[in-house]
């Protein structure tokens, strides 16, 4: 039986949430299946962080250091990974859903001739193998995946299980890599400025999705209603792909994460991006013509109906109310 | 300058999602079909570049008859040439089966670019495009935000957490698979769609790129063994009723969150 190999993940000198998340998937996998669970920690310099997660989940630990494992490479991180899953025996090899996980995962996949799974919500032993869970259609749909034998490369939503809690009998060995001559260079990281919208700062955020329908829209529907509860307007990736607002307003995994007293979804599907983006909010009301959107599966509230009617209504109703 | 832009035809974004017979997919009969949302926005990048200097876009794509219409919409928004692999030794591909399957019409093309979109509307994999890079040995990256050519390199901004970009610099040739919203998507014209007739429309077998036995559902490593509406666990308390009801409810609960 191969072993499960974690791909851990260090953001901020640390490593991150996500990876111990892993841990949970692969130890848990590990026992029900009999497989030996490693990690690979990659990094400038790791060995603190390796022996630390050798320890908490992450088993035997591969470590490559180096100065071109410093900042992220796909070549290099796609190379450190072939190896290690030679040193590690592993066939199932985790990572999780991250900017760098998506970036390297399907190039390992590939590589390795193996098959591929991305954005599980959940990995679990099933009968003789694993079974591996994901949504398909922007969320609409769950699609249960199965391999038919040999290696498979999975990454992991961030946040989908919790972290692992608990000790593993660890060990750390390191690991060379050559990666030759490499055609990818990091350049920098460019932080987001911040301009304007702040949302993370709004006590009320009305956000509007592609059901609003027209830009104008949201100047005529979307900010009255945000206006008379004294917050903030918000929108989804698509309204501002399509050019109807700038992308300071976007609320979601590439915008802004927001954790507001109420959340309104307004013509919002609720693709797991954006839920990334507000899930977090003490109270979601959802509005949406399609009963099925995943929104409502976040939100508290939820109206099944026309925007257009409702939100008008309810604006009038919160001025009358205010005075 | 020769740029191959990959592009899937998917569901429509707004079609009727009813589970199929099998219970692995979804049913196509009577459904529309579009060219994949994050595959417009390459297409119109390579479009750009075709607009500002000498260069060649051909597209390409997988999939049955009904694939014919998107690559002619391709063709009406400006690109040169169409390559479609009809082929039902296709069908049941995973990711990597698409993925050889594309690789071996790279090998007869030769471009100096590949534009694709992150992932597609459907299957949500996000896997062909790095997959694709790695089967030709050229370097990629994905989530494109921002592409500025130079000679022999490309320097792409890539999209990470928290609003940030990661600036990568890849040598030519290379891949990059876009970000939606990468630009504004431009409409085939009149002019367009009439020309479009006439360009080159090339039909491929797994024969004729040499993969047969290595796609298609027997070839496929992994499958769906079923698709079903999600699971809900909790789910939110749907207000019913006229709409002055509805709006009472939802005053309710604004008072009661302290925000009047």
């Amino acid at each position: 039986m191969g072993s499960i190999l974690i791909v851990a993940e260090i953001q901020g000198g640390q490593i991150r949430e996500a990876s111990f998340e892993l841990a949970s998937f692969a130890n848990a996998v590990g026992s029900a299946t009999g497989r030996d669970v490693h990690s690979l920690v990659i990094g400038g310099s790791a060995e603190t962080l390796a022996d630390a997660f050798s320890k908490k989940g992450g088993g035997t630990v591969h470590l490559v250091e180096g100065d071109v494992f410093e900042n992220y490479n796909a070549e290099a991180v796609t190379a450190a990974i072939k190896a290690a899953v030679e040193a590690s025996g592993a066939d199932l090899v985790l990572m999780s859903n991250t900017p760098s996980g998506w970036d390297s995962a399907p190039r390992v996949a590939a590589g390795l001739d193996a098959g591929f799974v991305s954005d599980c919500f959940k990995i679990e032993a099933e009968g003789d193998g694993i079974g591996f869970h994901r949504r398909v259609f922007n969320g609409k749909l769950d699609a249960h995946i199965t391999s038919s034998g040999g290696i498979v490369v999975a990454t992991v939503q961030p946040g989908a299980t919790a972290a692992f809690e608990g000790s593993t009998d660890g060990s750390v060995s390191k690991l060379d890599v050559n990666v030759g001559d490499m055609k990818t260079k990091f350049v920098e990281t460019k932080v987001a400025e911040s301009k304007g919208v702040d949302l993370t700062k709004a006590d009320v955020i009305v956000s509007g999705g592609r059901g609003v329908g027209a830009p104008e829209k949201f100047e005529e529907v979307i900010k009255p209603l945000a206006d008379a509860l004294g917050g903030a307007m918000g929108a989804s990736r698509p309204v501002v792909d399509a050019g109807w607002l700038p992308h300071e307003y976007q609320v979601g995994s590439s915008g802004q994460v927001v954790t507001p007293k109420l959340y309104v979804a307004a013509g919002i599907s609720g693709a797991i991006q954006h839920l990334v983006g507000m899930k977090g909010s003490n109270f979601i009301i959802a509005i949406n013509k399609d009963p099925d959107a995943p929104i409502f599966e976040v939100a508290d509230l939820g109206v099944v109906g026309d925007l257009h009617e409702v939100i008008p209504a309810l604006t009038e109703a919160v001025k009358a109310a205010k005075g | 300058m020769k740029i191959m832009v990959c592009l899937k035809q998917v569901p429509h974004q707004d079609a009727r999602l009813d589970i199929d017979g099998n219970g692995t997919w979804i049913k196509e009969d009577g459904i529309k079909f579009e060219i994949n949302s994050y595959d417009t926005y390459a297409l119109e990048e390579a479009l750009q570049v075709k607009d500002a200097e000498e260069a060649e876009v051909v597209v390409v794509s997988i999939g049955p008859d009904r694939v014919t219409q998107s690559l002619r919409t391709a063709l009406g928004m400006g690109a040169d040439r169409a390559v479609h692999v009809n082929d039902a030794a296709t069908n049941g591909s995973d990711a990597l089966g698409i993925a050889k399957t594309l690789a071996a019409v790279a090998k007869q093309e030769n471009p100096d670019l590949i534009y694709m979109g992150l992932m597609s509307d459907d299957g949500n994999f996000a896997a062909v495009a790095p997959m694709l890079a790695e089967l030709l040995g050229i370097p990629h990256t994905t989530a494109a935000v921002k592409i500025e050519r130079s000679a022999g390199s490309l320097v792409v901004d890539r999209e990470i957490e928290g609003g940030a970009n990661e600036v990568v610099e890849l040598q030519t040739p290379c891949l990059v698979a876009v970000q939606s919203g990468l630009n504004q998507v431009r409409y085939a014209s009149l002019k367009g769609i009439m020309a479009a007739k006439k360009k080159p429309l090339d039909v491929k077998t797994a024969a004729d790129l040499g993969v047969e036995g290595q796609v298609g559902a027997g070839a496929a490593k992994v499958q769906i063994a079923k698709i079903a509406p999600p699971v809900k666990g909790d789910t939110a308390e749907i207000l019913t009723g006229s709409n002055d009801e509805i709006v009472a409810g939802l005053m309710g609960k604004i008072k009661e969150l302290g925000l009047l």
